[in-house]
């Protein structure tokens, strides 16, 4: 209805835009009218609110938090904040902790997550739905995350019943504290790789799908088999949707915080808990600030390692 | 000696059936075109016989192996896609040589035979280039070179000049045909535009809506179309079809007309066109002239049936006069009811 009022109107003096080819292009109403061109500070006008939401709750408590780090309680600026935390015993093993948590649950996430999304891509019938169930842990807090591998792994829990009933433990044992720090850490793994392995997944599943079906076609018919083409096609062709997931995964992974604070309690020092504790029971916000500032630098070097690494060069931009 | 035989291929997408039934014998270093409109599963033929694409019954052999069940990569065949597939991430230089490293074939030969192969497409300087750095062109000619490089018994295209503008797409289209002549591969091309499959097959398989209408030479094709489809498809413009249920067209300019005709077919250039009064004519009122430079075309209205003729250039030729034309007797085909074509 509207194309045809579009063409009936087409030659009258007060469209002179609708004619011939001019028809496709430019902004019409549904009632073949020229619509009025889009003013170009419109687009700034609508990012504006987004714009000043950052600024006011993204960038003044960075700045404040960075003044709380670099000056002392009398507002001189020092380097007294640091000398306390890297004095403090925890601090080295919160350190270690922490890049020892990310380096072991990163990897794995991102193999893990390469996996589903291959399956997945290869899935046609049900394969929103599988998405969805894999997606499940996306929708937990990580608070709730915690408390449920504590249930599934304390004392009393699912794991050691498990053992019991298959007669591998004669009784429960105590997989969550200091005594048995590698069983700790791992726990603290596997219930972090099941939390947020589907961040991941998303972000690979949509690069997957990015990619037009007629390389992979193209790559079969000049005899690669399988391997060949994931290696030599899809993974190449994945690196900017993986850089995204790994930056996204490697910055969460240096806030973890609260699947360690259930799990492990004092017992797996990391270090946002102690930035923590330091504000919360040490009461000391310069020091806490001082964690934080560590783990930004942290961040943003390891993205700008990424954001290295996985650069694609523009002319090898498809 | 690599034909491809296809016997019986039929395909369905949910409840659309793509294909119903196609058979089509490629002989060796045949160049066979699969020709017809948008969407009548040219593509999805091409795909079947590559193997990207499970037919649901029918056989496919590829010089005497049945590879139905057969992987694309084991069918020993190289495919040019219409959007050229070059792969973005890899030199010009790898895409080429691609095919011939999944055949693990020695460096050093896959060096010489890219080198020969860059220099015969002419795009040597491009080598050490991405595809995002050339031109629509030249691409073209990269996705050509990585099929060709490979040595393919079989060589697949999907319409691969319809990106291309159309000077391009001239010059691309005589240099396809003296390549292929000089491989000899066996090849099956898939193009909606008549003149290209008319300058380039050997055979053309005409297709509509999921089946072979005709399968024969170019020449076959465009003086004696099997169907109405055939005539009306091929041809610019297509053949006329004159109804002629009650004899009455034929009997007035003298012609044999098998029992069962319904129609008859002419193609405008067949028609003698003369000014004057003559024995066994169809006086026929001029409608719409064109002058296209070395020919010129009009529309004939006779008794309400349009006709489309083509004149001498020289001829004068007046909107609304009446003229008189003469068909061919030994160019005229006749259809049935159902528009297949009756022997004379
Ligand atoms: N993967 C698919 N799923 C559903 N329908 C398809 C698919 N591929 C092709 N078709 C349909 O099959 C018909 C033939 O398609 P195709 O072979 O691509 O036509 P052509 O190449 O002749 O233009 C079209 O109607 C198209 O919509
Ligand atoms: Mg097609």
């Amino acid at each position: 209805m509207g194309l045809f009022r579009v063409q009936a109107r087409a030659f009258e003096p007060t469209y002179p835009l609708l004619q011939g080819a001019e028809i496709a292009v430019g902004w019409y109403r549904l009632d073949g009218r020229v619509a009025v061109k889009p003013n170009p500070w419109l687009p700034y006008l609508l990012l504006g609110p987004a714009g000043i939401f950052v600024l006011v709750f993204f960038v003044y408590p960075f700045l404040q938090v960075f003044f709380l780090a670099f000056q002392d309680s009398a507002g001189q600026w020092s380097l007294e904040n640091f000398r306390v935390m890297v004095d403090d015993f925890n601090f080295a093993p919160s350190l270690i902790n922490t890049l020892m948590l990310c380096f072991a649950v990163v990897p794995v996430q991102i193999c893990l997550a390469l996996v589903m999304a291959m399956m997945i891509s290869r899935v046609d019938r049900g394969r929103d739905t599988l998405l969805y169930i894999w997606t499940i842990p996306l929708g937990i807090s990580d608070l709730a995350a915690g408390i449920i591998w504590l249930s599934i792994l304390e004392q009393s829990g699912f794991f050691n019943s498990l053992l019991g009933y298959a007669g591998l433990i004669d009784q429960p044992l105590n997989w969550l504290n200091y005594q048995n720090p590698v069983a700790l850490f791992f726990a603290v793994v596997v219930a972090e790789i099941w939390r947020a392995t589907a961040i991941v997944l998303v972000i690979l599943v949509a690069g997957v799908g990015l990619i037009p079906k007629e390389y992979n076609e193209a790559a079969e018919v000049f005899g690669a088999g399988t391997w060949r083409r994931f290696f030599t096609i899809t993974l190449p062709l994945l690196r900017p949707s993986l850089q995204s997931a790994l930056i996204l995964r490697t910055l969460l992974a240096f806030e973890v915080f609260a699947v360690v604070l259930i799990l492990g309690g004092i017992d797996l020092p990391v270090l946002m808990g102690e930035s923590f504790k330091w504000q919360f029971e040490y009461r000391d916000a310069g020091v806490a600030a001082t964690y934080a500032v560590v783990i930004l630098g942290i961040s943003i070097a390891f993205t700008l390692l990424f954001l290295w690494a996985l650069r694609v060069p523009e002319e090898a931009q498809g | 000696m690599t034909g491809i035989s296809v016997a019986g291929i039929q395909k369905r997408f949910g409840a659309y059936q793509a294909l119903t039934s196609v058979s089509l014998e490629v002989r060796d270093s045949e160049f066979t075109v699969l020709l017809g409109p948008s969407g009548c599963g040219k593509s999805t033929l091409l795909r079947i016989i590559a193997g990207l694409e499970y037919a649901d019954g029918g056989t496919i052999d590829i010089g005497q192996r049945r590879v139905n069940d057969l992987p694309p990569r084991l069918r020993r065949i190289a495919m040019v896609f219409q959007n050229y597939a070059v792969f973005p991430h890899m030199t010009i230089y790898d895409n080429v040589a691609f095919g011939l490293r999944t055949r693990k074939t020695p460096e050093a030969e896959v060096r010489t035979r890219v080198m020969r192969m860059a220099e015969l497409m002419d795009i040597g300087a491009q080598l050490s280039k991405y595809s995002a750095q050339l031109s629509g062109g030249q691409r073209q000619r990269v996705a050509v070179a990585r099929a060709l490089v490979v040595e393919p018994e079989v060589l697949l295209m999907d319409e691969p000049l319809s990106n291309l503008d159309a000077l391009l797409r001239l010059q691309m289209r005589a240099e396809l045909k003296s390549l292929l002549q000089e491989f000899n591969t066996t090849t099956i091309y898939v193009t909606h535009d008549q003149v290209e499959a008319m300058s380039l097959a050997d055979r053309i398989a005409v297709m509509n809506g999921g089946h072979i209408e005709q399968y024969g030479s170019p020449m076959q094709i465009y003086s004696r179309p099997a169907t109405r489809f055939v005539g009306g498809f091929i041809g610019n413009p297509p053949m006329n079809f004159l109804l002629d249920d009650h004899h009455s067209y034929s009997r007035q300019v003298g012609l044999e007309r098998p029992g069962k005709a319904h129609s008859l077919g002419i193609r405008p250039e067949d028609i003698q066109v003369y000014r004057e009064m003559a024995t066994q004519c169809w006086p026929v009122k001029v409608g719409v002239v064109e002058c296209l430079g070395p020919m010129q075309q009009f529309t004939a209205e006779l008794d309400h049936q349009m006709l489309r003729v083509t004149a001498d250039p020289d001829l004068a030729l007046h909107s609304g006069e009446t003229l008189y034309l003469r068909p061919d007797p030994a160019k005229v085909c006749w259809y049935d009811g159902e528009g297949r074509m009756l022997p004379v």
